[in-house]
């Protein structure tokens, strides 16, 4: 007699494809899935309760290691939501480099995101390219703050490290050299075949329950909901500069792919507006107290990383130390949408939906 | 069809391109100047304010203090100083604060052991390891005499 | 149709609906020009008015509640440091900096732009000395201590720092309480005398959203409702645990608030209470809210707005697991950061771990 059975599968916490410590537990029915369970917690930390105990600038280093592909964004919440409660004034040359910081990261970001999304699909060479790519960018930040991966460059009022002529003009550079790479990558893979045969049309969901379920970044705008925290609620010096949003249509993965290298591109369109405003002189810290105690209060501050909102909740007493600091972190909320998508969906497509959604684990846990 | 011959024309194209890696352990790596790498110490310069151990995200200093053997001069002077490696997060804040410069980051990265207990460096270690000493400290903490405050 | 010209296609169709976009961005543009081009403090209100952090360089958002003495200060601190002054001779400098910031102030109130207020330059006068007294103490200090340089005894620095806190606390305190005679554009230096009541430009949100609250939940619903002005005067409502469900389906679904995107949950454990926070924002109008409740610390319980808003589905098991609130309602509560059989809830102020070592 042959007879089906369900079958319980361990995508575990050690699997190339879930881009870092995370264990999803399937119902396989054949090859399709029938539910999914999502467990996380392998890469918590504690940084929220650990904060309680430090100061704000000790906690800036801890910001880096949320969303380790993406720590400059991490950075500016923080001092953002401090500044913001202090009311401290930056300086517009810390306020540029901040700026082009953190756009610089966002096409890292979603380098890497290419790189490994496509590598989980089953393309090798891509992952290489970006790579390549990002070492460039990756440079110019150890040139800039001393370190490839964990800056801790931001503090609050400013910036710790000044950019040097030499250092701008890099990047000067690194702007053509990298559009000339995205038609590269066009070429080389938004055309291909059995790319899109696996992309098109899978992870599909509509604009509502992206509302519904908090998503944000490309994986909310691939709807057609044209919600971008740059553009919409503005900080730092975005209202300056020209740059476009992009929107989808259909709401799966291939226009979420789309979206992100579009992004890459106008971020490349922001950071040539910026270097040519870049002002010639200027601090690159504001007038920040020795001691660093903002009021009594509490403030919630939200920016555009290159995952979506990330958000930093600080409630004070008027200590050096916050009182309680719960960061919103935009992989953990996007994650939730994963048991809906999956069900229904084969095993291939669990990775490739999986890897649509652009998570980082450090940030999934805190 | 047409998609998959214009990625392998890119593929071909990236063959007769020049190679970006870098042979590691027999090339050696050369970090910029700002690099956060192994802290370097100098004993005769720190006067045992314990801004460092203070700041210190994840509490590695530990050291101690002595009164100054020559009984002219007044404060510290520095009798043990350890850092442990395990947990230094190489951030820099400890020399951001220091108001005398004692303790500066050089460009060493290399700090691989075979044993845990070799991570726990004490001052002696410290004070040797005084190749690639970071020029541009940008110690914007402390006051720096005759520069003034967070600069 | 090849496959080329379906990517150029969809391609096309991602062109972003931008032409809006950056004719917004242009009008921003425009009127940040604007504001800048006048009197800075003046014209920041109109600015505000779009709804946007008006001038590009504060980042504070409390820029919005218009008052003197804080526009002044950001506006001289942005122009000293330009021109790049050094005012960081010792640790001291930070309160005299400040004071002679007000002594300035002071002096140059009738020579600006804006027409001076019978009740202000008293006000700030006050303040001007007020702020004095800790300069002039910390002068006499430093002239008694001789180098400011070298290890500064760790009490002299904080104590000045808490003293320039406490000064600025107090300036806080005045300006909150002249805050936003805002509204109209000359209003920098005050134009009347201090209302009685603090009229920002939220206020007549606020209360919308405390009418609506009322009429979908009951009268007793709300226990308070104020304007955060640290964090740009977000409308936050304190709800009772009982009504929040009917408290946020009214503000989800209500035409004139449309709070269909829940940002953010966030749990709090004041050691006399629980809190939860939650961050709402509209996608239509862009405007913000914040709604609080609050819960028993014994038996924390509150109902669960996963039925209303998804995404608070983890939001929630994450306060359940490291605060201990119990939401009901809720389709699956269970730990999720913490191993499954772990004891206790770590984020509480008085969590103990069973194995210190871990």
């Amino acid at each position: 007699m042959i007879r089906t059975e369900e079958l319980l599968l361990n995508v575990g916490p050690q699997h190339p494809s879930t881009h870092g410590v995370f264990r999803i537990i399937v119902k396989l029915d054949g090859e399709v899935i029938t539910e999914a369970t999502p467990v996380m917690g392998y890469l918590h930390r504690g940084t929220e309760k650990l904060a309680e105990e430090l100061t704000y600038t000790q906690i800036i280093p801890y910001t880096d290691r949320m969303d380790y592909v993406s720590a400059m964004t991490n950075n500016y919440v923080l001092c953002h939501a401090v500044e913001t409660m202090m009311g401290l004034a930056v300086p517009e040359r810390a306020e540029f480099l901040r700026l082009i910081v953190m756009e610089l990261q966002r096409v890292a970001s979603h380098l890497v995101w290419w790189g490994t999304y496509l590598l989980d699909i089953g393309a090798m060479s891509p992952f290489l390219y970006a790579f390549r790519d990002r070492e460039t960018i990756v440079n110019l930040f150890n040139e800039l703050s001393g370190a490839r991966l964990t800056y801790n460059y931001m503090r609050v009022g400013g910036v710790k490290w000044d950019a040097t002529d030499a250092w701008l003009d890099k990047v000067r550079d690194f702007l053509p050299y990298m559009e000339k790479k995205l038609v590269e990558y066009d070429h080389l893979v938004s055309g291909n075949e059995i790319f899109l045969a696996r992309i098109r049309g899978v992870g599909r969901y509509d604009a509502e329950t992206a509302i519904d379920y908090g998503l944000s970044g490309a994986n909310l705008r691939c709807t057609g909901v044209d919600w971008d925290l740059r553009r919409t609620k503005p900080y730092s010096l975005y209202e300056r500069f020209e740059f476009d949003v992009p929107v989808g249509r259909t709401g799966d993965c291939h226009d979420r792919y789309l979206i992100r290298l579009e992004e890459i591109r106008q971020s490349l369109r922001i950071l040539r507006q910026a270097l040519e405003q870049f002002p010639s002189g200027g601090e690159t810290m504001g007038k920040v107290p020795r001691v660093i105690r903002p009021p009594a209060g509490e403030v919630y501050v939200a920016i555009e990383s290159p995952r979506g909102e990330i958000g930093c909740h600080i409630v004070s007493k008027g200590k050096q130390e916050p009182y309680r600091l719960k960061f919103r972190r935009p992989s953990f909320v996007n994650l939730q949408i994963l048991p809906k998508l999956l069900v229904g969906e084969t095993m291939t497509n669990l990775i490739t939906i999986l890897g649509g959604i652009d998570i980082v684990v450090g940030e999934v846990d805190c | 069809m047409k998609g998959l011959l214009k990625g392998l024309g890119v593929t071909f194209k990236a063959m007769t391109k020049p190679k970006v890696t870098i042979a590691y352990p027999d090339e050696p790596l050369v970090m910029p100047d700002r690099f956060r790498g192994i802290q370097h110490f100098i004993p005769e310069l720190c006067i045992v304010c314990n801004q460092c151990a203070r700041v210190c995200p994840t509490d590695c200093i530990t050291l101690t203090g002595k009164p100054n053997p020559d009984p002219e001069k007044k404060g510290k002077v520095i009798d043990t100083f350890d850092i442990n490696f395990e947990i230094c997060i190489l951030c820099d804040l400890c020399t951001e604060v220091c108001p005398t410069e004692a303790i500066v980051m050089t460009n060493n990265f290399e700090l691989a052991a075979y044993s845990r207990d070799d991570l726990f460096k004490d001052r002696q270690w410290l004070r040797d390891n005084n190749k690639n000493v970071r020029q541009d400290n940008n110690n914007i903490g402390a006051p720096q005499p005759g520069k003034g405050g967070a600069k | 149709m090849s496959d080329e010209e379906k990517k150029e296609g969809a391609k096309d169709d991602l062109e972003p609906d931008a032409t809006s976009g950056s004719q917004r961005s242009n009008d921003l543009s425009e009127e940040l020009t604007a504001a800048n081009d006048a009197e800075r403090g003046e014209s920041r209100l109109s600015a505000a008015e779009a709804g946007t952090e008006s001038a590009v360089l504060e980042t504070g958002a409390n820029t919005d509640t218009s008052d003197p003495i804080d526009l002044e200060r950001e506006s001289r601190s942005g122009s000293t440091a330009e021109s790049g002054v050094e005012h960081r001779e010792a640790d001291q400098e930070t309160a005299e900096a400040r004071a002679a910031r007000a002594a300035t102030k002071a002096a140059t109130e009738g020579g600006a732009a804006s027409p001076p207020a019978p009740a202000d330059p008293e006000r700030e006068a006050k303040l001007a000395a007020a702020a004095e007294a800790p300069a002039a103490r910390a002068a006499a200090k430093a002239a008694a201590e001789g180098e400011a340089a070298g290890p500064p005894a760790p009490a002299d620095p904080e104590r000045e720092a808490k003293l320039a806190v406490a000064a600025e606390a107090r300036a806080a305190r005045a300006a909150a309480k002249a805050a936003a005679e805002g509204g109209t554009p000359s209003a920098a230096s005050g134009s009347a005398e201090q209302p009685p009541a603090a009229t920002s430009p939220r206020q007549p949100e606020l209360d919308g959203l405390v009418a609506l609250i009322r009429d979908a939940a009951g009268p007793d619903a709300i226990e308070s409702a104020t304007l955060n002005e640290l964090n740009g005067d977000l409308p936050t409502i304190i709800v009772q645990s009982d009504h929040l469900t009917a408290a946020a389906n009214a503000l989800k679904s209500a035409p004139q608030t449309r709070f269909t995107y829940l940002r953010n949950v966030s749990g709090v454990d004041y050691e006399t209470h629980l809190e939860v926070v939650y961050h709402l924002v509209s996608l239509t109008t862009g405007r913000d809210a914040a709604i609080k409740v609050k819960a028993d610390r014994e038996q924390p319980q509150i109902p669960s707005v996963t039925p209303i808003w998804a995404t608070a589905n983890w939001n929630e098991r994450e306060i359940y697991d490291l605060l201990g609130i119990h939401f009901t309602g809720h389709p699956d509560l269970r730990r999720i950061m913490m191993p499954d059989d772990w004891e206790g809830h770590p984020l509480r102020k008085d969590y103990a771990p069973l194995d210190p070592e871990v």
